[in-house]
């Protein structure tokens, strides 16, 4: 069949780039080898934020005595949460499956083949388009480690099926998933020990965000082992080098979440010559490729990992399509880590700022000055921080962790986006009592 | 006391000078002799310097202005003095401009004030649209300026007499990009170029895509002032006034190597294989002296004698230095003033009254492995002759037995609004024939 557009990858990226393609006028085939809505809808973001909710609500139930909420008799149906889960999972599959027949999108089930000339085999059979987006995803990487091909060792998809809990989890890896699932774990009374190589957990966000969120896992019971080296991964046990010693640890479940990498074998970019390594899909900044035609978005680009960014790349890539410039920004983009509490940043660090040689002015706040905050999060201890550039006032980033900060760092976005100033930012107003008032309080904080 | 730095005569032709760049500040120490600027004719460029010795008082004029000669640049003296007494007439009131005095940048209509306040004229202005002061503004241009923060009185206008119609203000606000709250603040304080349409939301123009402007992607920029304008202007103004035809021929370099080696064994000076031809072009010029011109539109000025320009790289640019009375020197003669002013050019120090007056000119390429060219005349001269690099060619001898010889390409280059292709052709036969034969002679 000939179309306007096909795209390889029914995830974030491509079936809202399919949607919106359609929506333009295309004639657009969606290809997809698994299910509808990728690894963020059925191996990643909500099934984890489903079973997150689940392990919040019996963390609360049993905690909420400082509320005056006394619970006997609490108890812990995993079951059940991952029933909720998988009704979660289906609600949002068939509303994917609804926009595209709506929209008109054909939809091919098969694993997609690229052939020169922006042709693609599925199925055995051929179509044709006047351009392809290839968002083929990402897979979760597989560490060279000794026993690590046991049926008690699981990655990110894996650990997501097993509907009983371990009696201890290790997690190997302290970055965002794997201090995702061991909050999870940990709230629902499982012991968990995570194995972190780097001296401090989420390397890539503030350091001072990273520790305060560190100190509220082991709050929760989580046991930290930093710049610990996993050695090999035993029938019962995990073995680490802690910098001068192996030491031994037992679990029975062992979660290897040590990042992902895109997924770019088997599909036939070699063969049409296009431009790629095991980092993912070469592109400018509107989602073109080496070859005319062939465009791509999300993790196979091996840039943000994150669904939003994935989503927001197969929007540039249509818009460039059907001839509006368009361009990818990933300096607004934020990044969440959906722990209790929340991690929420957007923009620059002071740090990054000053790699760059931005001369900058900072501030830092604790979000136990926040009336509505310290209400409802009375034992935990968040924080927001704020870089500016020092010449022109500029928000450059905004950093917070506590309580449920992911719902209000789009607002710091929005700012990064259009560029406001301190002065800007001090006239909008903030609706009170809300935690997000910390974010005009924090530059009450700034020197 | 205070003492006033003059702008010095550069020569008995020039009037006056571009300052082209300030070295010294308001409040900087200098010493007698310390260099104050950099100042060009319209033919090289010099230093000025300090004529005494103490603090920087006032510098009254700005880079890039065309000083008069003899003008008062600068004062130099002790903190406090009156400068006013010295102060060149139109040179500003009470503050003293200095190069680094802002621009006022164009102040921007969207102020966070809500009264009209000065707006910039848009690219997008109507065509047409006349550039000299609006003379009125249209009641219903009026109120939808002031509906979007434009002072009409700013624009000019494209209607009868050059009044502020509606559709000014439109112009106005449709070409008007959007700006984020930084890139507006700092096109503003740093006087930079908004493009139509940014990389930020919906082509909002965020601070990074401002740029400086006359800014090119990928490329450093460098004005073109001093003599690199001064070549711009003489090099376009030759080709679109006149009308030029290059004639090619080469003559064979036996003989003139000869010459210059007998020189050489019998002691004499030296002299160049440029010197030979340039002594050549001079004698053959006699015979010739329709290519020893000037064409003037209405008139041609034939010249009595050869004033012969010699094209020169130098660091800066190119030179055109004149041997004066050329026709009355002697091979020896020509040479050393070549070398002479040739040196002064590649050392800045020529005098500007060396750069002018020539009537034919001569420029080689050879030394740089060019065969031939095409030179550019160097109006209202009639003629230029370009020389280029030794070429070996085939030749019959008498006996009819082909041999090997170094030849030199010439070419000619000719006004035909002056000189006609075959007399033009003569002359370069004449040449050709003088410099197998008699060269040096």
């Amino acid at each position: 069949m000939k179309y306007d557009f096909a795209v390889i990858g029914a995830g974030p990226a491509g079936y809202v780039a399919a949607k919106k393609a359609a929506g333009a006028g295309l004639k657009t085939l969606l290809v997809e080898k698994k299910k509808l809505g990728g690894v963020c809808l059925n191996e990643g973001c909500v099934p984890s934020k489903t079973l997150l909710q689940a392990a919040k609500t019996y963390h609360h139930a049993k905690h909420g005595s400082v509320f005056g909420v006394n619970v006997e008799g609490l108890s812990f149906d995993f079951p059940k949460a991952h029933s909720h889960k998988n009704g979660v999972m289906d609600k949002m599959r068939d509303g994917i499956a609804g926009l595209m027949k709506k929209y008109k999108v054909d939809v091919v089930e098969g694993e997609a083949v690229l052939q020169p000339n922006r042709k693609i085999v599925v199925n055995g059979e051929e179509h044709e388009a006047d351009n392809i987006l290839i968002c083929t995803g990402s897979s979760p990487a597989v560490p060279p480690i000794p026993g690590i091909n046991q049926e008690h060792v699981v990655d990110s998809t894996g650990i997501l099926n097993r509907e009983s809990l371990p009696k201890r989890l290790i997690v190997v890896g302290g970055g965002v998933i794997g201090c995702e699932f061991a909050c999870m774990y940990a709230s629902v009374d499982v012991p968990v020990t995570v194995l972190e190589a780097m001296p401090e957990i989420c390397p890539n966000l503030d350091s001072e965000i990273s520790a305060t969120l560190r100190k509220e896992l082991e709050k929760k019971g989580v046991e930290f082992k930093l710049e610990s080296k996993v050695e090999e991964i035993g029938k019962s046990t995990v073995t680490y080098n802690d910098g001068s010693n192996s030491q031994e640890i037992e679990g029975d479940l062992v979660l290897v979440a040590t990042g992902r990498r895109p997924n770019v074998s088997g599909l036939g970019f070699e063969e049409i010559g296009l431009e790629f390594s095991p980092r993912g899909i070469k592109s400018d900044d509107r989602g073109a490729t080496n070859l005319p035609g062939v465009w791509v978005a999300g993790d196979v680009t091996g840039q943000a990992w994150l669904a939003h960014a994935a989503s927001r790349m197969g929007e540039v890539v249509v818009n460039n399509i059907t001839g509006r410039t368009d361009r990818m920004r990933f300096d607004a983009m934020p990044a969440v880590v959906y722990t209790s509490p929340e991690v929420a940043v957007v923009g620059l660090t002071k740090e990054e700022a000053e790699e760059r040689g931005i001369k900058t002015r900072s501030g830092r706040i604790p979000m136990a000055i926040n009336a509505r905050y310290i209400a409802e999060n009375p034992d935990e201890s968040g924080l927001c921080k704020v870089v500016l550039e020092k010449d022109t006032n500029r928000l450059l980033g905004v950093h917070m962790v506590g309580g449920a900060c992911s719902e209000m760092i789009f607002g710091a976005t929005a700012m990064l986006e259009t560029e406001l100033r301190e002065e800007e930012i001090e006239e909008i107003v903030f609706p009170h009592p809300t935690t997000s008032e910390i974010i005009k309080d924090v530059f009450m904080a700034v020197r | 006391m205070a003492t006033p730095v003059i702008m010095p005569r550069q020569g008995q032709s020039v009037e006056s000078c571009i300052l082209t760049e300030w070295k010294v500040n308001v409040g900087d120490q200098v010493a007698e002799g310390d260099v104050l600027a950099v100042i060009e004719t319209d033919k090289a460029s010099f230093d000025l310097e300090s004529t005494a010795s103490g603090s920087v008082l006032a510098l009254f004029w700005e880079a890039d202005d065309d000083v008069p000669v003899l003008a008062n640049v600068a004062v130099i003296g002790n903190e406090g003095e009156d400068v006013e007494e010295f102060r060149p007439e139109g040179q500003g009131g009470a503050s003293a401009p200095v190069a680094e005095s802002p621009t006022p940048a164009a102040a921007d209509s969207v102020a966070q004030s809500t009264s009209p306040v000065p707006t910039t004229v848009p690219a997008a202005a109507p065509a047409g649209g006349s550039l000299v002061a609006s003379s009125g503004v249209s009641p219903r241009a009026r109120r939808l300026a002031l509906k979007h923060g434009i002072d009409p009185e700013s624009l000019p206008g494209s209607g009868p007499e050059g009044r502020v119609i509606e559709r000014d203000i439109e112009a106005v606000i449709s070409g008007r990009p959007r700006l984020s709250a930084t890139a507006r603040a700092r096109s503003l304080a740093e006087d930079l170029e908004r493009p139509a349409r940014g990389t930020g939301l919906a082509g909002m123009v965020r601070s990074q895509d401002l740029k400086v402007p006359g800014s090119v992607e990928g490329a450093e920029i460098s004005p073109v002032k001093g003599i690199r304008k001064v070549i711009a202007e003489r090099m376009i103004e030759s080709l679109q006034t006149t009308a030029q035809l290059t004639l090619q021929a080469s003559f064979e370099l036996t003989k003139a190597q000869a010459y210059r080696k007998e020189r050489l064994d019998a002691g004499q000076s030296k002299v160049s294989l440029n010197d030979v031809i340039a002594h050549g072009i001079i004698k053959t010029l006699a015979e010739h002296p329709e290519m020893n011109a000037h064409f003037l539109g209405d008139r041609i000025a034939t010249f009595e004698k050869v004033h012969l320009g010699v094209a020169v790289d130098t660091p800066r640019g190119l030179l055109v230095p004149v041997i004066s009375n050329a026709s009355d020197l002697s091979i020896e003669q020509v040479s050393a003033e070549v070398k002479k002013l040739a040196g002064a050019c590649r050392e800045g120090t020529i005098s500007p009254d060396n750069l002018s007056g020539g009537s034919f000119t001569l420029t080689n390429l050879g030394m740089l492995g060019v065969e031939t060219f095409t030179p550019v005349l160097n109006a209202p001269e009639v003629a230029i002759l370009g020389v280029g690099g030794i070429v070996l060619k085939p030749k019959r001898t008498e006996s009819g037995e082909v041999e090997h010889v170094d030849t030199l390409p010439l070419s000619l280059t000719i006004d035909h609004q002056a000189v006609d292709g075959a007399p033009a052709a003569r002359f370069l036969q004449s040449l050709v024939e003088r410099l197998e034969n008699t060269p040096g002679a």
